[in-house]
């Protein structure tokens, strides 16, 4: 029944085209329809239980699995949709951008449910070629000049990657002689440590690290994220890098190569670079949704630090990680489109004082910002205490001690953000600003609730969602 | 009611009921108001209901279970019952205080739930045994103290709110990694496991420098210390409650609940960190004499008073511990009696400028002579209460044999009188400069209560200290 998850998005976006102008108004409800239903189907077991398709349906059927990891991809998939959808409606305003933009979140839904889902190597790449095309297409959908440059930097940037991922792919191929994860498993416990595979386990993570942007592969991302309409900002900081990129690292690493001393070393020295030199980059920025790019690198650097433990509680940590950057960050990027929809700017040196304005916006980006700053008890300070536990349990003390003052450093650029922004005494020029729509609104508060939720409730959410992950 | 409900009550409602105080404000100023005094005063009678069972002999204890060693536990012991006493009866008054000198201003809503989520966060702070929560209440209050500090959102206001919420985070993540160390070693953030395992055990001096940084940077010891004389653009009672009774006392209640009652460090401590406070005291006591900011001055004074607590409670005499436990008492009553003078003054005459003060006496007579009863307590003249705790930290600097130090603070004390005596001549006697009026009879009433109880607290020394004797012999000699 999992292939439902990639079938039932392929049927609305082919049955799409058939509406009349008029039913075509109904898109973005069809999209949050099958967002709604994702979020059921993580929750449901006979949905998740993988028994074939019959008749004609099985024609589609392809290696898929779900173990916790997965599920919890989903579930960020489908909150990230449903959220940027809500967001869309003001930043999408013409009728048939509309109902391409509704029709492209299809195809990135099921791309992204692809990639998280299947356990061939090969489809896994066709699954991430078609989110990725997706995101292009995406950024650009305003036709404008710097989403086009954002499109095409990003696109660039892909191609390499492709390039990699393809040629490892292929080298794995030549060991193994067939794609699948079993087939490449059993090839690889028979020769553990040959020379082409270290090549390919090389070539493959170059390649998955420029699609997650971790430094010093990001110069992209600030430039895509920035440029990208709202709604799309969200989408690719909120799951799109996170599953192309950094899921499919994790995915690979566990269930194909294992991990080993040096590669540990390399995960953890990506990942105190991004922590660190993205966090000082964030500092630096005047647009907002730059810095918030910044701080997204900043934050995959934490979840690769968290994975490069290689142990259960590392890689339990990582996805807590993963699941609350996603909360968090999208929460974030929310806010900054409010700020957008009211101010019509980015700029931060231009605003200040917008929390007497906007209330909502104001309280939620405090939560969110301090949330991303590991500040208890909020969210963000479960996972990273994890990592840093996780890390220290390893034994690498100077990771975790740097990993817990780079949060310092992450406190520093939101602290930045808040005073430039909401905290402060309101700019001259912005006394008729009123709050956002309920469209954004909203979503701040549907996430900023998953905040203080997850941070109050922890032991409850650690013990059923998280740690069965890594029980495998 | 069981003890322990109403253990988890002290730290529960006023954390919990802050978040209905803004829902409260937009039906009506006054139902606001009134449930925030509530809220507080209701911790304040738990507390004092349960500290007649405490200092009869009893610990209590509340427990919630949580993974990786990191139980909710509160526990109730003399000195945690004595501190939230201390904060809870400063923070009441505080709260009376503010009705008054808010009414103006705008984010009422905030500021009410923000000091009773602070209060809350203080309580928690206090009756926590376990390390992580004893870090996530502390660093509630710094996110509170961030919001209150630039609670006017003026530009310096809110950079200076920054400047105190980056240096005691930077401190608290230094101090989490010191209290990761302590995992590491004994499996569990549980005070009381950490306390087992520590008896057959040496105390590992990287994790000891490690919490210090947390404590100094909290309770704003040299070199921490600069935040927070800038943080005086809040508004005075949250200067009040974050620079006297409340906040600076964490870090200093915390040393004592680590290091004195849970594992005993090295004997060199016993002479560094007196000595450390003793700079800190020094300084700070320098510079209130240079400053001309009415509430820099009593600002740096709150610096150089903490380096005598510390004093007290790191000789590693008991009677010197006593007395640092008394002088949270006399100094949190006394210190925020004088910024909420302060506070008066400074709407009064809208200038915090000592220069361009002069004369009040005549006009605020009250206000006056709150300010000059608590300067004398915090001077430590008798019969004060001020007097006693300084009185006491000398006793035991002596029988601790460490003459030295004992002349450095006593010099220490005497700039306080010179500093203290010169803001008090300059502000209310020579010749008037800004006319001003006497401040609201709540405001007023306020101060005159801390001046009573600066007074009181001297005359009747006997009932403090009797609370103070037992928490020490409880931390120092039983073991629970």
């Amino acid at each position: 029944m999992l292939s439902l998850l990639i079938l039932i998005p392929l049927a609305f976006l082919l049955l799409m085209n058939f509406l009349t102008l008029k039913g075509r108004r109904m898109a973005f409800a069809v999209v949050m329809a099958l967002s709604f239903f994702q979020i059921y189907a993580v929750f449901c077991p006979t949905i998740m239980a993988n028994r074939p398709l019959h008749g004609l349906a099985s024609v589609f059927d392809f290696t898929l699995a779900v173990d916790g990891l997965s599920r919890i991809m989903l579930l960020c998939i489908a909150i990230v949709i449903f959220i940027a959808l809500l967001v869309a409606a003001p930043f999408v305003k013409e009728e048939d951008k509309r109902f391409y933009f509704a029709g492209l979140m299809i195809l990135e839904l099921m791309g992204l449910n692809g990639v998280v889902m299947v356990r061939d190597i090969f489809s896994m790449y066709v699954f991430w070629e078609v989110a990725a095309a997706a995101s292009f297409i995406l950024i650009a959908l305003q036709k404008k000049r710097d989403p086009l440059e954002g499109a095409f930097k990003y696109l660039i940037f892909s191609s390499v990657a492709t390039v990699f991922v393809l040629s490892a792919i292929a080298i794995i191929l030549l060991i193994s002689g067939d794609t699948s994860f079993a087939a490449i498993r059993e090839a690889l416990r028979v020769s553990p440590h040959s020379f082409l595979i270290t090549l390919a386990v090389g070539i493959f993570l170059a390649g998955l690290f420029m699609k997650a942007g971790v430094m010093p592969f990001h110069g992209y991302l600030p430039d895509a994220y920035a440029s990208a309409p709202a709604p799309v900002s969200i989408l690719l900081a909120g799951v799109v890098t996170k599953t192309l990129g950094v899921y499919t690292a994790m995915r690979i690493v566990i269930d194909l190569f294992g991990f080993s001393a040096s590669l540990q070393s390399i995960l953890l020295c990506i990942g105190l670079i991004s922590a660190i030199f993205g966090a000082l980059a964030a500092m630096g920025q005047k647009d907002l949704k730059r810095l918030l790019a910044y701080s997204s690198i900043s934050q995959v650097g934490y979840i690769f630090l968290g994975f490069g433990c290689g142990t259960p509680l590392g890689i339990a940590a990582a996805i807590f990680h993963i699941f609350n950057h996603t909360v968090f960050k999208s929460l974030l990027f929310v806010n900054a489109a409010a700020v957008e929809d009211r101010t019509g700017s980015l700029d931060m040196s231009r605003m200040s004082g917008l929390a007497s304005r906007m209330p909502v916006t104001g309280t939620t980006s405090v939560l969110a910002s301090l949330s991303a700053s590991g500040v208890p008890p909020l969210a963000g300070f479960w996972s990273k205490l994890f990592i840093v536990l996780a890390l220290w349990q390893c034994g690498h003390y100077g990771v975790a001690a740097t990993a817990v003052m780079a949060s310092l450093l992450t406190l520093a650029y939101m602290l930045l953000f808040q005073r430039s922004v909401f905290f402060g005494t309101l700019e001259k020029g912005l006394e008729g600003v009123v709050e956002a729509g309920f469209g954004l609104t909203l979503p701040a508060i549907i996430l900023a609730v998953l905040i203080v939720g997850i941070g109050l409730f922890f032991p409850y959410i650690v013990h059923t969602v998280i740690f069965p992950v890594v029980s495998y | 009611m069981p003890f322990d409900i109403l253990l988890a009550l002290i730290v529960g409602v006023p954390v919990l009921g802050s978040f209905v105080l803004p829902l409260a404000g937009r039906i009506h100023e006054r139902l606001r108001h009134s449930l925030a005094f509530l809220l507080v005063a209701f911790s304040f009678l738990a507390a004092v209901r349960l500290s007649s069972v405490v200092f009869s002999g009893q610990v209590v204890r509340f427990s919630a279970s949580m993974p990786f060693g990191m139980d909710l536990s509160f526990t109730a012991d003399g000195l945690a019952v004595f501190m939230a006493l201390a904060s809870l009866l400063v923070g009441l008054v505080i709260v009376i205080y503010s009705f008054d000198y808010i009414s103006h201003y705008a984010n009422r809503n905030e500021y009410d739930m923000l000091v009773v989520l602070f209060l809350g966060s203080m309580m928690g702070i206090v009756f926590s045994s376990n390390l992580i929560f004893l870090y996530i209440f502390w660093e509630m209050t710094a996110i509170v103290s961030w919001r209150l500090i630039g609670f006017f959102r003026g530009k310096t206001d809110v950079q200076r709110a920054d400047k105190a919420f980056l240096v005691t985070f930077g401190g608290a993540l230094v101090m989490l990694i010191g209290f990761l160390m302590l995992y590491q070693k004994t499996g569990s953030f549980d005070l009381g496991v950490i306390k087992e395992y520590f008896k057959t055990q040496a105390f590992p001096s990287l994790a000891l420098i490690l919490i210090l940084f947390g404590i100094f940077s909290k309770s704003a010891t040299l070199p921490f210390h600069t935040w927070l004389a800038d943080a005086g653009v809040a508004p005075s009672p949250v200067t009040a409650l974050l620079h006297a009774a409340v906040l600076v006392k964490i870090g200093v209640y915390v040393f004592a609940r680590l290091f004195i009652a849970t594992f005993p460090i090295g004997a060199v401590w016993h002479v560094i960190l007196p000595w450390v406070a003793a700079v800190s005291s020094i300084v700070s006591a320098g510079a209130a004499l240079r400053e001309t900011d009415l509430k820099r001055i009593i600002a740096y004074s709150t610096v150089s008073q903490i380096g005598f607590i510390f004093f007290g409670l790191s000789l590693g005499v008991e009677i010197a511990i006593a007395g640092g436990l008394l002088y949270i008492l006399m100094h949190g009553m006394a210190k925020a009696g004088l910024f909420l003078c302060a506070g008066i003054i400074e709407q009064g005459t809208k200038t915090k400028d000592i220069s361009r003060l002069g004369g009040l006496f005549s006009t605020m007579p009250l206000t006056g002579t709150a300010f000059l009863f608590c300067a004398a307590s915090v001077m430590g003249l008798p019969p004060f209460g001020g007097f006693f705790s300084k009185f006491l930290i000398f006793l035991g600097c002596v029988q601790g044999g460490q003459m030295g130090l004992g002349f450095v603070f006593l010099f220490a004390a005497l700039m306080t009188i010179l500093y203290l005596l010169r803001v008090f001549t300059v502000v209310f006697f020579g010749e008037t400069k800004i006319a001003a009026r006497e401040g609201t009879p709540v405001m007023v009433a306020c101060v005159l209560v801390l001046a009573f109880l600066s007074l009181a607290a001297g005359i009747w020394v006997r009932y403090p200290l009797d609370m103070v004797q037992q928490a020490t012999t409880q931390m120092i000699r039983v073991i629970p």
